[in-house]
């Protein structure tokens, strides 16, 4: 048997700076917006649970529409307990995220639908395996602090969401994130899976290994599933985030204040819900709103206007005192190169500079859809470039080197100084570009980087789960497809 | 069809990052005085030892180095100008540099050129120059132009013949970086002066500028120092910029490379302000680093933050800072790594508050003109346009009254609010552009399709026949005298 391999500390982005995109007049304008949707518009909620827990906990709801009208005390009462920061656990104590908003943690993209093969690169079929994979590429990538299953398990329709957490969980010892389980059921059977990963409930709400990210329907509405399977991981301690990606124009207004507002409403409404049926459940905002393309209707996720929506995004979500998954990477690139790269470097930094605490994104090409492996290589060196250039400047009397400039004067050469010596070696440097092919030229970064993606997989085995954990997933998998009909 | 010039459109933002605190400032400034005092700076030219000599600086006559006083840098200082104007052929193209708007250019001095017709790389010439401008003055990301590439086939008066070609083809202010020397400069002026029709005009509204290198480890070049004395007379704007490389001609630490490069770009700038008090001046640095593996200079480690903090040095000084942004290390352009390295770069430039900027356009280490890159370039410069502009954040663009007549589950397409913002909401991008099959082109060849698309259907306004004439005359007598012309 492969002795396992350690998996290296992570490596968030801990900015030196930061911005600020909102003043505090417009931030309470976005609030009030949001306030005045709830209370006037409402929302669209089909679960009769949650209607229940809305109307029991003050909200106005017809039960014909099924539209839920919150007022103002109601959400800022409800949203008083939502914990700003707290932890998303990992398989290993040390690959634990304890959000605390000096840091951002960034994810795998999830739930593409092809892959190119890995050894035949062929477009085909997203399966397990491929999770899989690229669980192992990511554990040990420090650039990836959490893993979402990157693709789905579609060869195992009846319950892939179970299957892409098992995939995960035995080929990393990082925090897992799903964003594909969708209703009560699926969601009982990711919390016994969870809680045997954790050890017991206790631990699973001190370090949950899981959590959970829930689309909202714009325009203002919610899924009946999405949002009984966040009740019951709420219920656990697991953390539940809400994502809408509105659209300019069609699920949105056209313009960015307009389709923020509205999105915003839709993810308050839901972390609302969470807080009146277990206050002080961990909870996370996020907002991915899209430009469509006026010509096609498409949902543009990297136009230029769209950057500053997702920053706002972090900033709104902290003002409602939870933290953010931002929208990070993710670019509507056909296959890795110019525009792959061109998309997603600066957008990222603005989140971090804006406290973003998790982001996700990495490794997808075509809109989130296409695993191609090696882009989570190449996002990886991007991701890189952002965390150093954030990450501030020694000015030590070392660093400023005063009486090494002295000593070599005017027309000297530094070469030979042994403080050169000494800190040649510190300087970060790409792995992927200035690599010398044997004809002096430089190498194709691309082609590195599906070479990085074939020795990660051939040399990095970490921490296998123990034999009874592995067991006892395999039976509640088992468990499961009986219960929703194998095939 | 006559197709107009877009407006120019600068980056102009709210947000202002600084990315070294005050007392780094301090401390990095403190070094600088220090170097000059104690180490001083090569100065291999008579004219100018004699000036620093007159107004009390220590000169050694015979090692030429020039050691100067701290209280004397500060006096010589106070005379610059924080902030000046650059004059353009056409008012409407006058650029007055200011807070918080950052004016950008193209790259320059690229040695060869892939064809526009053949696509094989071949030597740059006069006409590539002229093309390129007539690009540039069409592009609304390029506020003024940079001359490219090398008028090669135009030998030792190509710099001249760079500013005839740029004028002929764009009414936008240009900047040289290649006249060196007094008699070329005095061309210059004069050529100058045929544009806008006096020495006064010249020195009210300034049609050119130049940036001059230094050279690290403190030393500055003769002919280039020179050259910049008989600018500075005229009032035409001088820039000094200083390349240092970590581990070769600066120390290996980034405050140790920024301090040595630093000294040269001041000792220059109080050089100017001695001779002639209040004329207007620049500081600019880009480092990079020497490959510890082959000496190889890479201007892209995966420290992009450090290329900004000699902003805020600049302005510490109280001058205004010429940014050094784009110029991929990568061999081709339109790759992966032609946009991962340039990514950040319009961003974080345009968050540190350069007045104004270099340089799109060219691969290989600034020396490889692909006509393509500008629009690549142009394209990730918008990307950082949006992403710092500020938004509008108003009763019109919040929507609540839309938000409310559409509510949940409706959608936005019908909305009056929408038809009138539609048109607003997207700029497409090279990204976007939809092919004949209904699905997104590939950037790159979008891009050059641009490039002939400009070249074909835009008419940049021509210099009037009588100024086309003299600069032709007096091109004719520098060719004469200085021995350059058409080879």
């Amino acid at each position: 048997m492969t002795e396992p391999s350690p998996t290296p500390p992570l490596q968030p982005i801990v900015p030196a700076y930061h911005v600020r995109i909102l003043s505090d007049e417009q931030l309470a304008q976005f609030k009030s917006a949001t306030l005045e949707i709830l209370e006037e518009t409402g929302i669209h909620c089909p679960s009769e649970k949650a209607r229940e827990i809305y109307a029991s906990h003050g909200a106005k709801v017809n039960q014909e529409t099924q539209i839920v009208r919150i007022p103002p005390d109601v959400v800022l009462k409800s949203m008083s307990s939502a914990p700003r920061f707290y932890t998303m656990g990992a398989r290993s104590l040390e690959h634990d995220i304890h959000l605390d908003g000096k840091a951002l943690y960034c994810a795998t993209d999830g739930c593409g639908v092809e892959t190119i093969d890995f050894v035949t690169r062929q477009r085909r079929t997203s399966c397990k395996e491929d999770i899989a994979k690229m669980a192992r590429v990511s554990d040990y990538l420090p650039s990836v602090g959490f893993y979402w299953p990157i693709v789905s398990a579609q060869d195992h329709p009846t319950v892939a969401p179970l299957h892409e957490l098992d995939a995960s969980w035995n080929n990393t010892v990082k925090h897992v994130q799903t964003e594909t389980v969708m209703d009560e059921k699926m969601a009982e059977y990711s919390v016994e899976m969870a809680t045997v990963i954790a050890g017991n409930k206790d631990d699973l709400r001190k370090r949950p290994p899981l959590s959970s990210l829930i689309c909202t329907i714009a325009p203002l509405a919610q899924d009946r599933d999405g949002m009984e399977a966040a009740l019951v991981l709420a219920r656990e301690g697991i953390p539940v985030g809400f994502m809408s990606m509105a659209n300019t124009g069609s699920t949105g207004p056209v313009t960015i204040a307009g389709l923020l507002a509205a999105a915003d409403a839709e993810i308050v409404a839901a972390l609302v819900l969470l807080q009146m049926a277990y206050p002080g459940t961990p909870v996370y905002h996020s907002m991915m709103p899209g430009i469509m393309n006026p010509r096609t209707g498409a949902y543009m996720s990297t136009a230029w206007e769209i950057d500053i929506a997702y920053a706002i995004g972090v900033e709104l979500a902290h003002m409602w005192g939870v933290p953010t998954l931002a929208a990070v990477f993710g670019p509507d690139a056909q296959s890795p190169g110019w525009q792959s790269a061109g998309e997603v470097g600066s957008g990222l930094l603005l989140n971090a500079l804006c406290g973003a605490e998790t982001g996700s994104g990495m490794g997808l090409l075509e809109s989130c859809t296409v695993l191609y492996p090696e882009e989570l290589i190449l996002a990886s060196d991007i991701y890189h470039r952002v965390r150093i250039t954030a990450g501030g400047l020694d000015t030590s009397r070392t660093a400023m080197a005063l009486d090494v400039i002295k000593e070599i004067g005017p027309r000297g050469n530094f070469l030979r100084h042994r403080h050169t010596r000494d800190h040649m070696r510190r300087l970060r440097f790409s792995e992927l570009t200035f690599q010398a092919a044997s004809n002096g030229d430089f190498r194709d970064p691309v082609q590195l980087a599906r070479e990085k993606v074939d020795w990660i997989l051939y040399n990095h085995h970490p921490q296998p789960l123990d034999n009874q954990q592995r067991t006892e997933l395999e039976q509640i998998l088992a468990s499961a497809e009986k219960k929703f009909g194998t095939i | 069809m006559i197709t107009e010039r877009p407006a120019i459109e600068p980056i102009q933002t709210d947000f202002r990052l600084k990315f070294a605190t005050d007392e780094q400032l301090d401390m990095l400034q403190e070094a600088t005085l220090r170097i000059l005092e104690e180490v001083g700076v090569k100065f291999p030219s008579e004219k100018t030892l004699r000036i620093f000599s007159e107004h009390g600086a220590h000169v050694d006559k015979d090692t030429q180095i020039v050691k100067i006083p701290r209280q004397l840098v500060m006096k010589a200082l106070s005379t610059v100008p924080r902030y000046f104007k650059l004059g353009a052929r056409d008012p409407a193209c006058d650029l007055q540099l200011q807070e918080n708007v950052t004016y950008f250019c193209s790259d320059g001095c690229g040695v060869e050129t892939i064809d526009f017709e053949t696509r094989q790389r071949r030597p740059s010439c006069k006409e590539d120059v002229g093309k390129m401008a007539h690009i540039a003055d069409y592009l609304s990301a390029m506020s003024f132009s940079w001359p490219m590439v090398s008028a090669q086939d135009y030998g030792t008066t190509a710099p001249l013949h760079e500013m005839d070609a740029s004028w002929n083809n764009t009414v936008k202010h240009v900047q040289s970086e290649t006249i060196m020397g007094e008699k070329p400069c005095q061309y210059a002026v004069e050529m100058a002066k045929v544009l806008t029709g006096s020495a006064e005009e010249l020195r009210r509204r300034p049609v050119f500028s130049l940036t001059v290198c230094t050279i690290a480890p403190l030393v500055q070049d003769k002919e280039g120092i020179e050259g910049a004395l008989v600018l500075a007379e005229a009032g035409v704007p001088v820039g000094f910029l200083a390349m240092p490389t970590l581990g070769t001609t600066a120390p290996a630490t980034l405050p140790g490379a920024y301090v040595v490069g630093d000294a040269e770009i001041i000792s220059a700038i109080v050089l100017m302000q001695l001779a002639h008090p209040g004329a207007p001046v620049f500081h600019s640095m880009m480092h990079a680093w020497a490959d510890p593996r082959s000496g190889n200079y890479i201007s892209y480690s995966q420290n992009s933050g450090g290329r900004y903090i000699v902003v805020d040095m600049a302005h510490h000084w109280n001058i205004p800072s010429f940014g050094g942004a784009y110029g991929t290390d990568s061999p081709v352009a339109g790759n992966w790594q032609s946009a991962a390295e340039v990514a950040l770069d319009p961003f974080l430039i345009g968050l540190a508050g350069a007045e104004f900027v270099t340089g799109m356009g060219l691969s290989n280490t600034y020396t490889l003109l692909y006509p393509e890159s500008i629009i690549l370039d142009a394209d990730i410069y918008h990307r950082a346009r949006y992403q710092l502009m500020r938004q509008d954040i108003s009763p019109e663009t919040l929507a609540l009254e839309v938000i409310a007549a559409v509510g949940p589950g409706g959608h936005f397409l019908a909305q009056k609010h929408t038809r009138q913002h539609m048109r607003a909401s997207l700029k497409p991008a090279i990204n976007h552009e939809v092919g004949p099959d209904g699905k997104y082109r590939d950037p790159v060849e979008a891009a050059r399709d641009k490039v002939a698309w400009i070249i074909k259907n835009y008419q940049p306004e021509p210099l009037e026949e009588a100024k086309r004439k003299e600069l032709i005359r007096i091109l004719s007598a520098a060719d004469r005298e200085l021995g350059g012309g058409r080879k």
